[in-house]
């Protein structure tokens, strides 16, 4: 097995204990927050589900034709941001009674933009940040821009326009938020850092334009839409790769490896290296709030892993399909959603299913995400 | 010399002729439909040689040109008189088409083949477009190198998610679209090419005439027929009469129009026997010969090879069935043509026993072979006409062949909009050759042969999966028919009636059987099903 960690142990340990410290933290605070499940179904509605009872408190509609389903929550819980109008237009929900507080419109008769679920929040909330796909429409042809990091002022309420934009790589898809640097998470080809305030941009992690050798590796296909491990604080990009231990292309010989870019949402602290066998398609992956080393990932199965140890621990059949996958901050429930129009519940110890919420319309590829709300 | 002058004379005056007759038939011609329908978004250039943008930078085929006009109709707005559709298409197809030289070899595509492998495709269309399209819809076009560019752009405003699809998120797609596939692309496929130079120069002969046909269709097998082909009311529309016979002897009977875009791309639309039909056939320069496919119009699998011939008066041997004959063994043979006489040979020990039958389009003649008949490939005479190499004396059949060897059938209907596509199996004998050894390089190709048809788990995989159970079932004839489409809650996951099956033909050989295989996979619908796929 290879399990390669770029940060030194001594690093490892800390992190491990700064887990421990923030886990502690999290058992004090929860007794104060209420945790709702958040996904949308087509037609276009999104979801709240109270998690207390696993049933849905309201569904608000959606403007605009459903898009990706995408969803960022404010860092009270509060607002839900939802990704609309074939990934074009985001609205922002007061969660408690659906009222729209928020919007944008990113095309306009000059551009056509769309976003690959890229959407993130700042730790204050005054921000929102898009990754806007530009293609300028000419009269009678179209041309592909640079991609950019756009931002909007959450306060700005409706029809809210970028105050500030930058140029980014292309292919970026998931966003997230480090607490600590202010700096927003493109997850693309590399894992990279944006100084929303002045576009300065560094490398997290190098994944298709990694130092290894093209004789030793296949480079990654690194692709995530959903999971941000809002639960734990930590964003996730897995990634596949191959290791020659032949010639390239001896498979026999060959390794089939899953990789996971790991950073931590609060300090930007940074793991990357393969972690397990890859033995089945896993879309979305999770850690388990009280023992890193676990992981959980979704899609044909529910999986439970060792990464430290690179050992599949149990793989739960499932009954159809499932994009995604969350849980809980205290490791007490797992949710598992997207695809068809029900979300299965599991426990975590044995990954046997314990509840299913059923939903009025398929969930497609939309996000299932988890708003913390103290009360 | 001096015929060969007076052909060209005769050739040059009939296209004139033809050009007259155009352009008193119609009111509008493409140039102004252009004008009226495009100019809102297309500007117009002022140069002779490319007077509108972006269409004037453009080669194409019919059915890439009625795929051009679908998608500004859907999706641009274009609203056009559909009078109007059928002149444009023709218009930019003949005057902005392909050569035969540039078709040929992915013609595949423009006739609906299914299961079709392809072959060399270029390695930049190959890791940029293939994971949707054919290599030949590429292939199949003619653009400025800024006309290629322009058309990576299309597909980044069109398709939003491209570079994030699997396949294309691992490398930067885009980049490599438009710095090196796109680039690639202007220097193999140019617009100004000296084949459609040639082309354009090349008098267009009149398809007009008696033809004889011969194909074949997977439900009905072989057939023969004579085609009358006669001028419509516009340039290039004709009529056509189609009587013949099918192997059984049961009879072929229809009739449709055709039209022919480009001077060589026929396309007709007619109904046989009740059935509608599709042919997309090419006309050789020479006029004399048309070869393509003809399917069924609501299920283009069902569809086979079409061959045709002009007839004069003299004899023309088109097609035989069956292709081999067994030492020692009598045979009846099915040979298609035209002014066919009695006196067939096919070299020394085979004698003809008796003519079973004689009409316009066919002879049926009973032959026998000797034991001690050389084994081999022969030329099957008719009075002064002969088909080199068509027919096999073979001693035992040795192997066999299913062809196509990969092969996708999808599922279908069960109250969806997408029907069933099917996927059709024939079985090629071969006999061992000289060596006495199968599966080498001297084995003799003996043609189609009746085969039982079965089919069976392809893995261990889809044994567990009860595949053969839900995927689908083949008929006698080699028609696989696939399952109903929609969740099966009777399978692991309620998945679909997909599989993973082996088709096996079993051909007798005697009191044996010598059988073959080949791979099919039961898959999903095609959700995007193209005019050029």
């Amino acid at each position: 097995m290879n399990f390669k960690q770029i940060i030194r142990p001594a690093k490892r340990l800390g992190m491990v204990m700064t887990g421990l410290a923030l886990l502690g933290t999290g058992l004090t605070t929860q007794a104060a927050t209420e945790e709702y499940m958040l996904t949308v179904t087509r037609p276009n509605q999104l979801h709240v589900i109270d998690t207390k009872t696993d049933k849905v408190l309201r569904s608000c509609d959606v403007p605009g034709i459903f898009g990706n389903g995408g969803i960022a929550t404010s860092p009270d819980g509060k607002i839900a941001y939802v990704m609309t109008n074939k990934w074009e237009d985001v609205y922002g929900f007061n969660i408690d009674n659906c009222k729209i507080v928020f919007s944008l419109k990113q095309s306009s008769s000059k551009e056509q933009v769309k976003s690959m679920i890229s959407m993130s929040v700042s730790a204050d909330g005054k921000e929102l940040y898009t990754v806007q796909n530009p293609v300028k429409l000419h009269k009678d042809h179209f041309e592909a821009l640079q991609p950019r990091l756009a931002v909007f002022n959450t306060a700005d309420g409706m029809n809210a326009k970028p105050v500030r934009t930058f140029p980014v790589d292309r292919r970026i898809t998931k966003l997230g938020f480090i607490e600590k640097t202010g700096e927003v998470i493109l997850g693309g080809a590399d894992i990279k850092a944006i100084n929303p305030k002045n576009g300065e941009t560094r490398t997290l992690a190098k994944l298709q334009n990694w130092d290894r050798s093209p004789e030793g590796w296949v480079p990654p296909d690194a692709f995530a839409m959903h999971s941000l491990g809002e639960h734990v604080g930590e964003y996730i990009m897995p990634y596949f790769t191959i290791k020659w231990n032949g010639a390239p292309g001896e498979m026999e010989k060959a390794e089939f490896l899953w990789g996971m870019t790991k950073v931590d949402t609060k300090t930007g602290e940074v793991t990357t290296g393969e972690v397990l066998p890859f033995e089945f398609i896993v879309f979305n992956w999770l850690t388990d709030p009280n023992n890193e080393d676990i992981v959980y990932g979704s899609f044909n199965q529910l999986s439970k892993h060792n990464v430290k140890e690179g050992k599949t621990l149990a793989v739960h059949p499932m009954e159809h399909t499932y994009y995604n996958i969350n849980m809980l901050q205290d490791g007490s429930k797992i949710y598992i959603g997207g695809t068809s129009s029900d979300i299965s519940i599991h426990d975590p110890k044995t990954l046997e299913k314990i509840g299913s919420i059923q939903l009025s319309g398929d969930m497609s590829t939309s996000d299932l995400r988890l708003a913390k709300v103290q009360r | 010399m001096k015929n060969h002058s007076m052909k060209r004379v005769l050739r040059f005056g009939g296209a004139v002729a033809f050009l007259g007759f155009a352009s008193t038939a119609s009111a509008i011609d493409g140039p102004q439909i252009i004008k009226e329908n495009c100019l809102l978004c297309h500007s117009e250039t002022g140069k002779a040689e490319a007077p509108f943008t972006r269409i004037s930078e453009q080669r194409k085929t019919p059915e890439g040109w009625q795929t051009t006009i679908n998608r500004m109709k859907s999706q641009r707005g274009l609203k056009i008189k559909p009078e109007h559709e059928r002149v444009l298409i023709k218009y930019l197809a003949d005057n902005q088409g392909l050569a035969p030289a540039e078709t040929a070899g992915l013609r595949y595509v423009l006739e609906r083949e299914p299961n079709v492998i392809e072959q060399d495709v270029p390695e930049h269309v190959a890791g940029t477009c293939t994971g949707c399209h054919s290599s030949a819809r590429s292939g199949l076009q003619r653009r400025t190198q800024d006309e290629w560019e322009k058309l990576i752009h299309f597909h980044m405003g069109q398709i939003p998610s491209i570079e994030f699809l699997a396949g294309h998120r691992d490398r930067p797609w885009f980049q490599i679209a438009t710095s090196e596939t796109s680039v690639k692309l202007g220097e193999g496929y140019p617009l100004v090419t000296k084949a459609w130079d040639d082309w354009k120069a090349t008098p267009k002969a009149s398809l007009k005439g008696d033809w004889v046909m011969s194909g074949h269709m997977p439900d009905k097998g072989d057939f023969t027929a004579t085609v009358s082909v006669m001028n419509s009311q516009q340039k290039d529309d004709y009529v056509l009469l189609i009587n013949g016979h099918y192997a059984d002897g049961s009879k072929l009977s229809g009739s449709g129009s055709a039209k022919v875009f480009t001077g060589y791309e026929w396309r007709g639309a007619v109904v046989i026997n009740g059935r509608k039909m599709r042919q997309v056939f090419a006309a050789s320069a020479d006029g004399t010969e048309l070869s393509g496919r003809m399917f069924l119009k609501n299920d283009d699998v069902m569809g086979g090879k079409v061959t045709a011939m002009k007839a004069g008066k003299a004899e023309t041997v088109v097609s035989v069935s069956p292709a081999y004959i067994k030492q020692g063994s009598s045979q009846t043979l099915v040979i298609g043509g035209a002014n066919l006489s009695k006196k067939v040979s096919l070299g020394s020990g085979i004698t003809v026993e008796k003519v079973i039958s004689q009409s316009a389009d066919r002879l049926v003649v009973q032959v026998k072979a000797a034991k001690d008949a050389a084994v081999g490939l022969r030329s099957l005479k008719v009075g002064s006409d002969s088909l080199e190499n068509s027919v096999a004396v073979y001693d035992s059949v040795a192997r066999v062949e299913v062809t196509p060897s990969e092969s996708i059938a999808r599922i279908g209907g069960n109250g969806g909009l997408i029907p069933k596509q099917k996927s059709i199996y024939r079985a090629v004998g071969y006999a061992a050759g000289a060596d006495g050894k199968a599966g080498t390089e001297d084995d003799i190709r003996l043609g189609y042969m009746p085969a039982n048809w079965s089919l069976k788990p392809f893995d261990a995989v889809a044994e567990e999966e009860h595949d053969l159970k839900y995927a689908g079932a083949i008929d006698a004839k080699g028609i696989f028919t696939p399952g109903d489409a929609g969740l099966n809650p009777e399978r692991k996951m309620s998945t679909n009636n997909v599989g993973n099956l082996a088709v096996v033909g079993t051909v007798k050989e005697g009191d044996a059987a010598v059988a073959g295989e080949a791979h099919l996979l039961v898959t999903v619908q095609d959700f995007v099903k193209e005019l050029i796929q």
